[in-house]
């Protein structure tokens, strides 16, 4: 069984794009959210088992939304996407609960995979 | 009466000159027998305490015109040696110095309740003037006619100016009147109670000059009070003689105490004198305002300086000083030199009695103050320098941050797009219909030519090419073409102007189009740029709501920028009348004006 993704970017062109291309590679799109708050009752209600996570949305960011998912039961595991690199944000994405982090224009489903394997490994 | 000239103050003097010899007079070949150890004592202190007043009081009178205090010292002097006239041995004359015998004691009170403000300024200060009158002449003509009408007399004549031990008639025919004495000392009470009101309500300044005469009249209340007391209660007459001698001799000196209070600047030239050598010696900056709060004895004192340019008190440290004259107790001295204003005194109210210290103050002080102008006028300036420097650099940071979010929300997310789109066109090339693949083609070509647009509009907005290649006037034509309110550039220049002076007339006119369109509602704009005399000038109007807040962001940024170019920024901008924007760039040197 294919896993089920949720994602979360307030810019829709990316959003449907992220879901042509994770659905062709094999993973399985269950919705889209648009802003943190729209996040947090998505994951609550879908239970995604991964939510891909815009850094910069409009009003928590996305450093504030993994805090709070994290928090609940069947926490979801978060991957962060920025359209910024990596090194933009310092030491804050290695300080947070999310898994990992994408560059937007690295997106794929193989890319995303590699994340959770590798820290899957890393956390066992 | 204080309009009295010179003329009219000699006449005054040689008639209590007169007056004070017909009373000696009347007291030596006056017809009574007076105990010969009691002669000497009575002549001299009745002449001392009469010409005391008047001698004293026509030099207050003619120093401080202006001030009651010298006119009711001569006319108090006057109301003493009038009740000499007891002193002659006749019914006529008793009865006219029996009647005027308490008159000095109203003018007394008078003197007391306004020598601190040196005239009737309350209702209160008119009821106890009136009262204290009332209880003189016009409470005496009453018991003479009650005694008349009683038939009873007393052993009269006799003589009531010589304070004696045998004066139990005297005080027979006061105890008449118990209710007029309980009134005399209740006045008598208050009147202290009001100097020692004044006394305490007053600024330092004040104090210092009123303390003699305070003292002088606390002691003369007192005796004043005890006495009459002594009177009601029959006390021994060796002590009523004894505090009737010791209030005439506190009245012989009291003068100069009142004389002191009414003159203290002259008495303070050595004061001004020791401020003019020390401000000759050289002064620290700041120093200038501690030193004339000492010399003017206010260590309340503040000295603002005035710049013209900006229509606005500082203080040295360049600071804006808020002036408040309507402060109760504070008053301003304003210090001005060949008909220029340099500054400003706010001081103790006190001081302004006082405008000769004050002048002469500030006439040794000029130089000076002139110096601490310039200071103040530097201090003013580094601080707005130093203001708009740190403005300068905040609007800088400001527009970076906007320009990195402009790429972060424009051109980089729509790159992004293109490259999933790309990707995933990778992904489906084979397995997908070509009409899905030429969609997704068709999409990134979109997003690339998006993300140009933006990218060129981002560059111009950062730094306009036109402006250095083709100069100032097709910058801004341009500029106007790309409004999205109408613009009409109705005069620009052909010719190249220097090249700081263009980079600002373009900002200029950039953000008053940017303004206009974000708060004008406007329908037209007007631009107008004229080059010639030295200067550019740069002129933006619009037909909009107007309103505009020259304080606000936005134009205080265009003000500094401008200021930086060594121009000035000026904005009409009425509610309901459209906004002009008009700034003036000097084409010489970009520096900042003195």
């Amino acid at each position: 069984m294919s896993t089920r993704v949720l994602i979360v970017d307030d810019h829709a062109p990316f959003r449907t794009l992220a879901r042509l291309l994770l659905t062709a590679d094999g993973f399985d799109v269950v919705g889209e959210a648009r802003d943190g708050a729209e996040a947090i009752s998505a994951a609550r209600v879908l239970e995604p088992e991964v939510v891909l996570l815009d850094v910069q949305l409009p009003d928590i960011d996305g450093f504030g939304v993994a805090e709070v998912l994290a928090r609940d039961a069947r926490a979801p595991t978060v991957v962060l996407v920025s359209s910024r690199s990596r090194g933009d944000y310092g030491s804050r994405v290695a300080d947070c609960v999310a898994r990992g982090f994408i560059a937007k224009a690295e997106l794929s489903g193989d890319e995303l995979r590699r994340v959770l394997g590798n820290e899957q490994r890393t956390a066992s | 009466v204080t309009g009295l000239g010179g003329g009219g103050r000699l006449v005054v003097g040689v008639g209590g000159l007169v007056s004070g010899v017909a009373a000696g007079a009347a007291l030596l070949l006056g017809g009574y027998d007076v105990a010969p150890e009691l002669v000497a004592p009575t002549l001299v202190l009745n002449l001392a305490v009469g010409w005391s007043f008047i001698g004293v009081g026509l030099i207050a009178w003619s120093r401080r015109p202006d001030n009651r205090t010298g006119v009711l010292m001569v006319l108090l002097g006057f109301a003493w040696l009038l009740r000499i006239a007891g002193a002659v041995a006749q019914p006529a004359w008793f009865v006219f110095g029996f009647v005027t015998s308490s008159l000095y004691l109203g003018v007394l009170a008078h003197l007391l309740v306004t020598f601190a403000t040196g005239g009737i300024t309350t209702p209160a200060q008119r009821a106890l003037v009136v009262i204290g009158y009332l209880l003189t002449v016009p409470t005496t003509v009453l018991l003479l006619v009650l005694v008349a009408r009683s038939g009873s007399c007393w052993d009269c004549p006799r003589n009531l100016v010589v304070v004696s031990r045998s004066s139990g008639s005297a005080v027979v025919l006061l105890r008449i009147s118990v209710v007029g004495l309980v009134v005399t000392i209740l006045l008598t009470a208050t009147l202290l109670a009001v100097v020692l009101t004044q006394w305490w309500r007053a600024g330092r300044a004040q104090r210092r000059s009123m303390g003699p005469a305070v003292v002088g009249a606390v002691t003369i209340l007192g005796t004043l009070v005890v006495q009459r007391i002594g009177v009601l209660l029959d006390f021994p007459p060796a002590l009523s003689a004894g505090l009737a001698w010791s209030s005439q001799v506190v009245l012989v000196v009291w003068p100069l105490a009142l004389l002191f209070g009414v003159l203290r600047s002259r008495l303070d030239r050595s004061a001004v004198s020791s401020m003019i050598v020390e401000l000759g010696a050289g002064l620290a900056p700041d120093r200038l305002e501690v030193v004339l709060a000492r010399t003017l004895h206010d260590p309340s004192l503040r000295l603002a300086f005035w710049l013209p340019e900006r229509e606005a008190f500082v203080d040295s440290r360049g600071a804006p000083v808020a002036l408040t004259p309507t402060s109760a107790g504070r008053a301003l001295t304003y210090l001005d030199r060949d008909g220029a204003r340099l500054a400003v005194l706010l001081h103790d109210a006190a001081l302004a009695e006082d405008p000769e210290l004050v002048s002469a103050v500030a006439a040794g002080a000029g130089m000076a103050v002139e110096n601490e102008r310039l200071h103040a006028e530097v201090r003013a300036q580094l601080r707005d320098v130093r203001e708009s420097r740190a403005r300068i650099v905040d609007a800088a940071d400001a527009a970076r941050r906007r320009v990195e979010r402009d790429l972060h929300d424009g051109a980089q997310q729509r790159l992004v797009t293109v490259a999933l789109a790309l990707k995933l066109a990778g992904r489906r090339l084979g397995s997908a219909p070509a009409e899905e693949i030429a969609a997704l083609l068709q999409e990134t070509g979109d997003e690339l030519l998006g993300a140009l647009d933006e990218l060129r509009e981002l560059a111009r907005g950062i730094y306009p090419v036109l402006l250095t290649d083709a100069g100032l006037g097709p910058a801004v034509i341009a500029l106007a073409e790309r409004s999205p309110i109408p613009a009409v550039v109705s005069t620009a220049p052909a010719e190249r102007l220097p090249g700081p002076v263009e980079q600002t007339g373009y900002f200029v006119v950039s953000e008053a189009l940017a303004n206009a369109a974000k708060h004008s509602a406007a329908g037209r704009v007007a631009i107008d740029l004229q080059a010639g005399g030295g200067a550019l000038i740069v002129e933006v109007s619009d037909d909009g709501v107007g309103g505009a807040d020259a304080n606000g962001s936005g134009l205080r940024g265009l003000a500094d920028r401008v200021a930086a170019a060594g121009g000035s920024l000026r904005l009409t901008s009425p509610p309901g009348g459209g906004t002009q924007l008009i700034a003036e760039l000097p084409m010489g040197l970009p520096v900042a004006r003195p």
